[in-house]
């Protein structure tokens, strides 16, 4: 009898822990959610013109990889920048068709007579999402916020470093990357709707780099900012419990997160733009981002009709196009896209910490000829990795700009073509004979370089590997080494012992002059030879000086023909040599209305606008 | 039995200190650091990168990094973590329940289910059911726990019976909280599949080994020739002898409750402690990984000292304490 209770106890005491297990994995909220007031339509609302929907439907898509932070000024990730710009907004945005700056939160701007002063009018009468009147206050904060100073706590001064720079309060990737030559910008409010800025030396990128900054909302971070635990703000703990603490200026804010699993946005009641009825927008009643690990596993979801927007990577274009019809979508092809691929010579000169040279000394006169970086360009079969690797689905690189970006892009640059021919005349011409069809130099030394590139990364793996054939042709050995990424990072970067190195590089901002650190001598990316106190060639010394009348000049077509040099420079010397630019393919749900894909501004661009029947 | 429990936990610091100083030793030496992929990205300044090693402490070799550590830690802070800007208990508060109830599910069912097949193999010894369930048993043990996964990951995309990943469904927030527990468990079913498959094979075949020689035992002679029912005999008396030594293999199964689910978590997309452990040692933040390993450690030698006591605790032959 006795017996009998103990085990049903002890039934009921496992089945109220495994109860307890499951709520653990929901523990409550600290406090209830707020009803977000709606304030009525802003004075300075911006119109868009697309045919009336209907309001409530819901989207779902993926965010590559988990969200470390919501808060900009820590965010280092993909994600973590996507679900920022669904909630924050900018002064300035790009248009998406033409890549040109135009208003966003600013309404209009002047910039002064000798290029130095940058006045925006802000929209008048917006509301942060919360109810709180945006203002030119919130614009000086999130700039004050990048330039705050660290303080001694004794004397209350200004704190500086050892080469006698201030020390920041807060080090975000702002507060260095507004610096302008190592100067800060100043802001200044001028009334309530109207902030100043003033640059030290005149900056021709300014208007889209600082104008892009996300405006961070004062009412909200005033106090963390005095208190010094800003970087702390807006975490995942944040996003888990009390998620309507995250204010915003752009369509979204965050209703809840779990990590590992989903974001869920919530439209923004008080958002600044109205459809043709005058209607705010936008129709989009929820955003559901389910976290996925990998592109493959987005790639899935998408193809089996459980998200709405996908880009599809190339290599798996074919099968995702098979279930157009069974689950109702659309793929498209987009054109190139921004990413490249590239490879490089080792052309530091230095030795390691041992007194060795970092590079052979006789490989090292072979990397710095240029006849023999021509000559491996015409050497790699281009067309032949696009068709074997890529099943068609890339555009040759000729050079540093990729075609997409159809303003920058060079078209007169040096081509290289695929000729075994002009090759083997180049390494002629450079002295190396044959002999059992292996090429050796002019000192009979047989040529072999090793080319290494992350292992991470299956269509760049197998671009080495056609890299290697092609050289084989040449009579070249190449020796492929595949690398974990932080491998390839500290040699490149802090070791600089290899000899060749084949990488891409994604995205990056619309302006020439954020290529400066790999473009200029004294640049960290400046890859094959980075941090030069001075240039080591004359056409890097050229290229020193071109870029810094890119930065230097606002007139965009003066800009323009220096960029096209810096573009011929790079052609001729071969420094990186270019191989191809995969295309962008997107996908959408076909139960979505006003889209107008454009190639810069993908499917998503006019998110406000886009709306489907609520299921 | 108090000082038992002591001296036990004692083994534990030079333990903790020993491998949290392997964990760091091995984190210098690898390529890299926190703020390597940092690096690779074009529009960082080198000011930038300068002023956040400073500010971690990344700038100073490994040994004046871990004894700062071990301050802080001394002290009850196990640090923040640098990509999360948390501080690492929060961290790992926030995904240890997953974990917890994926591993305490995995358990339940492979014991619900080993034991009683334990019984039945040893009581039809050399059956045709006994062979089976041994030929299933090796089946089992042999396939490791990511490949089980990856089949069932495959056979829930191909049939559409079981979600593909994660621990509750898109619209779980929307749900009664019948609806949340019914959702949690349909998500449940393949991590614990995979999970407890292989302990099931193997606690089985313990319990047919431990069985069977138990059934020799003189006792068994007698109870049956007093006459008493085969049932009774073996539920009563020969399973409560044969189910001793399973007690200590109970508790080395809890010191794998938080860190043995790792693998599966990354196949199956679970949520829980284990992705948080394998994302922070990709991404080389430190301090999570220590918490990590410090957790793992302290749970096995837990785990191992309940079983001790548990052993203690059922058979009355085992002493813990030194005589004196």
């Amino acid at each position: 009898m006795f017996q009998r209770m103990f085990r049903q106890a002890l039934l009921l005491g496992l089945l109220i822990f495994l109860l307890t297990l499951i709520s653990g994995c929901d523990r409550e909220r600290a406090e209830e959610r707020p009803k977000l007031p709606v304030l009525p339509l802003p004075l300075d609302k911006l119109q868009v013109n697309f045919p009336t929907g209907v309001f409530g439907a819901n989207l779902s898509e993926t965010v590559p990889g988990d969200i470390a932070t919501v808060n900009p000024l820590v965010n280092e990730s993909l994600a973590g920048s996507l679900v920022i710009g669904r909630i924050l907004d900018s002064l300035v945005t790009l248009d998406p068709v033409d890549g040109a700056v135009i208003p966003n939160l600013a309404k209009s701007w002047e910039i002064s007579e000798d290029s130095l002063q940058y006045t925006f009018h802000l929209r008048e009468g917006i509301h942060w999402s919360d109810g709180h009147s945006f203002t030119a206050e919130d614009v000086v904060f999130t700039w004050q916020t990048f330039f705050a100073k660290k303080q001694d706590e004794l004397t209350g001064e200004n704190m500086m470093d050892s080469q006698g720079r201030p020390v920041y309060r807060y080090n975000s990737r702002s507060t260095f990357g507004q610096l302008i030559n190592g100067q800060e910008p100043k802001v200044e409010m001028i009334d309530l709707h109207t902030v100043r800025f003033t640059t030290p030396e005149v900056y021709a990128p300014f208007l889209l780099f600082g104008g892009g900054e996300e405006i961070l909302p004062k009412h909200i971070l005033q106090d963390a900012f005095k208190n010094g635990t800003l970087m702390d703000q807006w975490s995942v703990q944040t996003a888990i419990n009390e998620p309507w603490k995250i204010v915003g200026l752009n369509m979204f804010v965050l209703e809840s997160y779990r990590p590992g699993e989903r974001i869920v946005f919530a439209r923004n009641p008080n958002y600044w733009k109205v459809n043709e009825m005058g209607e705010r927008l936008p129709y989009v009643e929820r955003v559901i981002s389910k976290i996925v690990q990998d592109v493959n596993s987005s790639n899935v979801a998408f193809a089996q009709g459980l998200t709405d927007f996908e880009s599809i990577a190339p290599d798996n274009v074919a099968w995702v196009r098979r279930g157009q019809k069974k689950f109702d979508y659309t793929l498209l092809d987009m054109g190139p896209s921004n990413s490249t691929n590239f490879l490089w010579f080792n052309l530091n000169p230095g030795t390691n910490s041992e007194g060795k040279p970092l590079v052979m000394p006789h490989k090292s006169k072979w990397f710095s000829d240029k006849r023999f970086r021509q000559a491996i360009s015409h050497g790699i079969n281009r067309k032949g990795i696009i068709r074997g690797v890529y099943f068609d689905r890339a555009d040759i690189l000729h050079g540093y700009v990729s075609p997409k970006r159809k303003f920058w892009y060079n078209e007169a640059i040096r081509k290289y073509e695929y000729s075994t021919e002009k090759s083997k005349k180049l390494f002629a011409e450079m002295g190396f004979q044959y002999r059992d069809n292996k090429l050796y130099d002019f000192e009979n030394r047989q040529v072999e370089f090793s080319l290494m590139t992350n292992s991470n990364n299956g269509l760049r793996v197998e671009m080495a590997t056609v890299f290697k054939e092609n050289m084989a042709d040449l009579g070249i050995d190449v020796e492929l080494q595949f690398l974990d990424f932080n491998t390839i990072v500290t040699k490149t970067s802090d070791s600089f012992e290899y000899e060749a190195c084949m990488l891409g590089l994604g995205g990056g901002a619309p302006d020439p002059y954020a290529g400066k650190d790999i473009l200029m001598s004294g640049g960290r990316m400046h890859f094959w030879n980075p941090q030069q106190a001075e240039a080591a060639t004359p056409w890097e010394a050229r290229i020193d000086e071109l870029m810094r009348q890119v930065g230097r000049h606002t007139d965009v077509n003066i800009r323009k023909k220096f960029f096209n040099e810096v573009q011929a420079i790079l052609a001729e010397e071969q420094p990186l040599i270019f191989l191809v630019s995969p295309k962008d393919f997107i996908g959408y749900s076909n139960r979505w209305r006003n889209i107008e894909p454009t190639p810069l501004g993908g499917v998503t661009w006019n998110l406000e606008s886009l709306w489907a029947e609520p299921e | 039995m108090i000082s038992f429990i002591l001296r036990r936990l004692m083994t534990l610091i030079p333990l903790l200190l020993g491998i949290t100083m392997l964990a760091f030793i091995l984190m210098s030496l690898a390529p890299g650091d926190f703020l390597t992929p940092v690096k690779a990205q074009r529009d960082v300044s080198v000011e930038l990168i300068q002023a956040i090693e400073s500010e971690f402490g990344l700038d100073q070799p490994w040994y004046i990094q871990y004894y700062k550590w071990l301050g802080n830690v001394l002290q009850g802070n196990l640090g923040h973590s640098w990509a999360y800007k948390l501080p690492v208990s929060e961290l790992i508060g926030q995904r240890i329940w997953a974990t917890f109830l994926l591993s305490f599910s995995s358990l339940i069912f492979s014991w619900m289910i080993a034991i009683p097949l334990g019984v039945l193999a040893a009581i039809y010894k050399d059956s045709i059911f006994d062979r089976i369930s041994a030929g299933l048993a090796y089946a089992a043990l042999s396939i490791p726990e990511f490949f089980l996964a990856l089949i069932l990951v495959f056979f829930a995309a191909q049939t559409g019976l079981f979600p593909l990943g994660g621990a509750t469904s898109i619209d779980y927030e929307y749900m009664s909280f019948g609806g949340k527990l019914l959702d949690r468990a349909h998500h449940l079913i393949l991590p614990t599949l995979a999970l407890g498959i292989g302990s099931i094979a193997s606690i089985m075949r313990i319990m047919r080994a431990n069985f069977i020689d138990t059934i020799r035992g003189g006792f068994v002679i007698t109870a049956r020739s007093k006459g008493v029912r085969e049932s009774v005999v073996m539920f009563k008396h020969v399973l409560r002898n044969a189910i001793n030594p399973l007690i200590s293999a109970f508790g080395f199964a809890l010191s794998g409750l938080l860190s043995g689910a790792l693998m599966v978590e990354i196949v199956l997309q679970y949520p829980g402690l284990g992705q948080l452990m394998y994302q922070s040692i990709l991404r080389e933040d430190q301090f999570v990984v220590l918490a990590s390993v410090m957790l793992g450690c302290s749970m096995l030698v837990f785990g191992n000292l309940l079983a001790d006591i548990l052993l203690a605790w059922s058979d009355p032959r085992i002493r813990l304490e030194r005589k004196n």
